[in-house]
C-alpha cells in the first residue's frame, strides 16, 4: 500500500449505504407523506423490497443491526402477522401500482423463521403486490439455524440468491465474537444449494474481528474460495461500544490493529481476485458470470443498504422493524422497537417514523458519491454547481490534498479514484460531502473507520 | 423474438386491400360504424387489411409509429419492457380493439399477434388528411372500441384487487365481455388465446399460483370447465 495512505487508516468514514446517511434522518417524515409518495409511484415503475426480520437464536458480539434474541416463536409469529399487515398497508397505498423487481429477506436472521412462514409473507406480497416468476427472491441464512429440507424448501419457493453469513471460519475468532459455527455446516449448507441447482451463492466475511491474524484470515480465505460461492463480501468491523453496548463484550485487546486491518483487507482482496473473482466496488466480489460483476461491467452497479447491487429498481419499500424505504426522493424509516412497530401496524398506519426528504442539491450529492463509488469516477460540475461557494472551495480543496496523495486524480471535470485506492472510496466519498464535517464532530462515536 | 411486419405507406394502396368494407366482420359492430358515406368512402380508400401472424410485432416498443390498426380478428399482446430489462404483459387486444392511436416517434409498448391475426391499418396522414374534410374522424373511428389507454386502464384496475381469486375472477370476467360466447346450457365459453404464463405476468401472478387458483375455482364450481386455451363459466355466475 501507498505509504501516503496510511495516514487514512483511522479515518471513519459513513459507508454511504445511503445519502443523506441514517444519521440525518429526522421526525419531519410521516406515515402520511410516505404513504402520499407511495401514491404516485407509477404502475410499471420497478419496486425493490426489503424485509427484515429481527430475530436471532443467539448474540453475536459484533453485530451492530437491530435485531433481538428470541427464544419465543410465538412472538416471531406475532411478527409476522404484523408484517404481512404491513404489506398489506403498502399495497393499499400502492393500488396497484408499481412492480416488485426483487424481495430481499435481511435481519437479524431471516431463517430464525420456519420456511412455510416464509412463504406466507411471500403470498401476502403476491396478492398485495404483485409478485411474478421473474421477481428475484433473495435471503440471508444463518448457518446454525439450517435444518435438514430447508435449502430445498427455501429453492421450491422460487429463492434464487442466498447469502450466508460466515465471518470467519477460525474456531478462535469464532468464539471471541460468540458466533460457533463449524466449516461441516457451511459446507453442507453450500453442498445442499448446488444440488438446488443455486448458482448465486454468497458469503459474507468479516475482517477486523478480534484473534483475527493473517494466518488465521490467510485460512478462512482459502476455505472460503475452495467452496467457491458465486459472490463473496468482505466487510470492516465496525467496532462502536459507545454505540453498541453489545460490543463491549469483545475484548479490545484482541482487535486487531490499523495497519493489520489494512493488511488483512488487502490480504482478502489478492487472494479473491487471485482465485478468479472480480471486485465489486471496494469490498464486494463476484465471479466473473455472476450478475454482480456483470452490473459493474455495463456500469449498472448500484448502491442500497445492503451494499453494492445490481438491483436497477430506485424504489426500494422497506417491511418490518426499522426497516428504510426510498420512494419518490423521500427515505422512510419504520419504527425502531418492536412496541411502536406493533402499533402502527395494529391501528392500521404505515410504520414510517423518520426519514428525510432530498432536496435538489442533496439528489446532485448523493448521484456524484454514487458514482464515485460504484464506477470509480464522477462528474464534478454538478456538484460543484449545486453547492454553496464556500462548500464547492472546501470540496475543492479536500480533492486537492487527495491528489497530491494519489488517492484521486482529475480528467476533466471527472474526478477518479487511482487504480488502487478502492480501500479508500469512503474516504474520497467523504469529501464530496458537505455535511462530513458536522457529523465528523457530533457523531464520531457512529461512524465506522474507513478500513 | 418476434420480427415486424414490413409496413409501407404504398402498402397501404396495395392489391391485398378488400374490394370492399362491407364484408366487414367487425364494422357494423365498433368499427368505422360512426362514419357517414362521404367520410366511409375515404377511409376505404387509404386503409389496407392485412394478415399479421402468429409471434409478429405490429408495433415494436420505442420505434416509430405511423398508422392507426384495428384488429378485425385474432389476439394482440401489448407489452413494454421494465427498466431491468424484464418484459411486463400490459394488456391484449381483441377483435375490435385499436392500437398506435397516435403517430409516434417513439412507441410506448409492443404488440405482437399471439395467433394469426387479421388488421386494418389506417395510415395517420391520410386519416389526418380526411380530418380538413370531415373534422373529428379519427376519434369517432375509435369511439367504440378500445384503444390501448381503456388497457392500462384496466390493468390498474386489476392490479388493486387483493386476492389471486379476485383477479382471476376479473380477468376473466374482462376477456369474456371481449370474446366470450354463450354455450350450451346458458355456460359461457371463454377463449383463452394466451399463454398461461403471459396471463401469470399481466396479474403480477407467479404461474403456479395462477394454475392453483384456476384450479381451486374449477372444484369450487366457480368454473364449470378449464383447459390450456379456454375456460368456460357456470349459468348466471358473472
Amino acid at each position: 500500500m501507498n505509504e501516503l495512505w496510511r495516514k487514512y487508516l483511522g479515518r471513519r468514514a459513513p459507508r454511504y449505504t445511503s445519502y443523506p446517511s441514517a444519521l440525518h434522518f429526522d421526525e419531519q417524515v410521516s406515515a402520511e407523506d410516505y404513504a402520499a409518495r407511495l401514491g404516485e409511484v407509477g404502475l410499471y415503475d420497478p419496486l425493490s423490497l426489503y424485509v427484515h426480520i429481527p430475530f436471532c437464536r443467539s448474540l453475536c458480539w459484533y453485530c451492530g443491526c437491530n435485531m433481538r434474541v428470541e427464544n419465543d416463536y410465538g412472538r416471531a409469529l406475532r411478527y409476522v402477522d404484523a408484517l404481512r399487515r404491513e404489506i398489506g398497508l403498502v399495497g393499499k397505498a400502492l393500488s396497484g401500482a408499481g412492480r416488485p423487481l426483487s424481495v430481499h429477506f435481511g435481519g437479524g436472521t431471516p431463517n430464525f423463521l420456519n420456511i412455510p412462514d416464509i412463504g406466507r409473507i411471500l403470498e401476502t406480497v403476491e396478492s398485495e403486490l404483485g409478485l411474478t416468476d421473474s421477481t428475484r427472491l433473495a435471503i440471508e441464512l444463518d448457518p446454525r439455524l439450517i435444518r435438514d429440507g430447508d435449502i430445498e424448501s427455501l429453492a421450491a419457493l422460487g429463492f434464487k440468491r442466498m447469502s450466508l453469513g460466515v465471518q470467519d471460519f477460525d474456531p478462535a475468532v469464532q468464539a471471541a465474537i460468540n458466533r460457533v459455527q463449524s466449516f461441516n455446516l457451511v459446507e453442507s449448507a453450500v453442498g445442499d444449494m448446488r444440488r438446488c441447482g443455486l448458482t448465486d451463492i454468497s458469503f459474507d466475511l468479516l475482517y477486523g474481528l478480534p484473534e483475527q491474524t493473517v494466518s488465521s484470515f490467510t485460512d478462512t480465505l482459502a476455505t472460503t474460495i475452495a467452496l467457491s460461492p458465486d459472490r463473496v463480501a468482505v466487510f470492516g468491523y465496525a467496532h462502536l461500544p459507545a454505540a453498541l453496548p453489545r460490543q463491549r463484550l469483545i475484548d479490545e485487546v484482541t482487535l486487531p490493529c490499523g495497519d493489520l486491518r489494512a493488511d488483512l483487507s488487502l490480504l482478502a482482496d489478492e487472494m479473491l481476485i487471485a482465485a478468479g473473482y472480480r471486485r465489486i466496488g471496494f469490498d464486494h466480489y463476484a465471479k466473473p458470470d455472476n450478475a454482480l460483476a456483470r452490473a459493474a461491467i455495463s456500469g449498472r452497479l448500484r448502491r442500497n443498504f445492503q451494499g453494492f447491487t445490481d438491483d436497477l429498481a430506485e424504489t426500494t419499500i422497506g417491511l418490518g422493524v426499522s426497516a428504510i424505504g426510498y420512494v419518490g426522493e423521500m427515505y422512510a424509516q419504520n419504527a425502531k422497537t418492536l412496541a411502536d412497530y406493533y402499533d402502527c401496524v395494529a391501528n392500521g398506519r404505515l410504520a414510517t417514523k423518520r426519514g428525510i426528504i432530498l432536496s435538489p442539491r442533496e439528489r446532485v450529492i448523493a448521484a456524484t458519491i454514487r458514482d464515485l463509488l460504484c464506477r470509480s469516477g464522477a462528474d464534478m460540475r454538478p456538484l460543484l454547481a449545486a453547492l454553496a461557494p464556500g462548500e464547492a472551495n472546501r470540496v475543492c480543496s479536500s480533492l486537492d490534498r487527495l491528489e497530491q496523495d494519489g488517492v484521486i486524480h482529475w480528467s476533466g471535470d471527472i474526478v477518479k479514484l487511482a487504480q488502487d485506492a478502492y480501500l479508500l472510496a469512503r474516504v474520497a466519498a467523504m469529501a464530496l460531502d458537505p455535511y462530513e464535517a458536522a457529523i465528523g464532530r457530533e457523531q464520531n462515536h457512529a461512524l465506522t473507520q474507513a478500513i | 423474438m418476434s420480427t415486424r411486419i414490413q409496413e409501407k405507406t404504398r402498402d397501404c394502396l396495395a392489391a391485398d386491400r378488400p374490394a370492399t368494407c362491407d364484408v366487414c366482420a367487425v364494422r357494423g359492430t365498433s368499427i368505422c360504424a360512426d362514419l357517414g358515406p362521404r367520410e366511409f368512402a375515404h377511409v376505404e380508400k387509404t386503409m389496407a387489411r392485412r394478415h399479421v401472424a402468429k409471434n409478429k410485432a405490429l408495433m415494436v416498443e420505442g420505434e416509430s409509429n405511423e398508422s392507426l390498426y384495428i384488429i378485425v380478428e385474432g389476439c394482440f399482446r401489448l407489452s413494454k419492457m421494465l427498466e431491468d430489462g424484464r418484459r411486463q404483459v400490459t394488456g391484449f387486444l381483441f377483435k375490435g380493439d385499436f392500437a398506435g392511436v397516435r403517430s409516434t416517434a417513439s412507441s410506448a409498448y409492443t404488440a405482437e399477434a399471439l395467433e394469426d391475426s387479421l388488421v386494418c391499418f389506417f395510415p395517420h396522414r391520410f386519416l389526418d388528411e380526411i380530418a380538413v374534410d370531415a373534422p373529428g374522424v379519427k376519434d369517432r373511428l375509435i369511439a367504440r372500441g378500445q384503444t390501448e389507454y381503456h388497457k392500462a386502464q384496466d390493468h390498474i384496475v386489476l392490479l388493486g384487487k387483493k386476492t389471486a381469486e379476485e383477479r382471476v375472477i376479473s380477468f376473466i370476467d374482462m376477456i369474456d365481455r371481449q370474446i366470450g360466447v354463450d354455450a350450451e346450457d346458458g355456460e359461457r365459453h371463454v377463449p383463452l388465446p394466451m399463454p398461461r404464463q403471459d396471463i401469470a405476468d399481466y396479474l403480477g401472478l407467479r404461474l403456479e399460483t395462477l394454475s392453483r387458483t384456476l384450479t381451486a375455482l374449477r372444484d369450487a364450481g366457480r368454473l364449470s370447465d378449464v383447459t390450456r386455451h379456454s375456460v368456460t363459466v357456470p349459468a348466471g355466475s358473472v
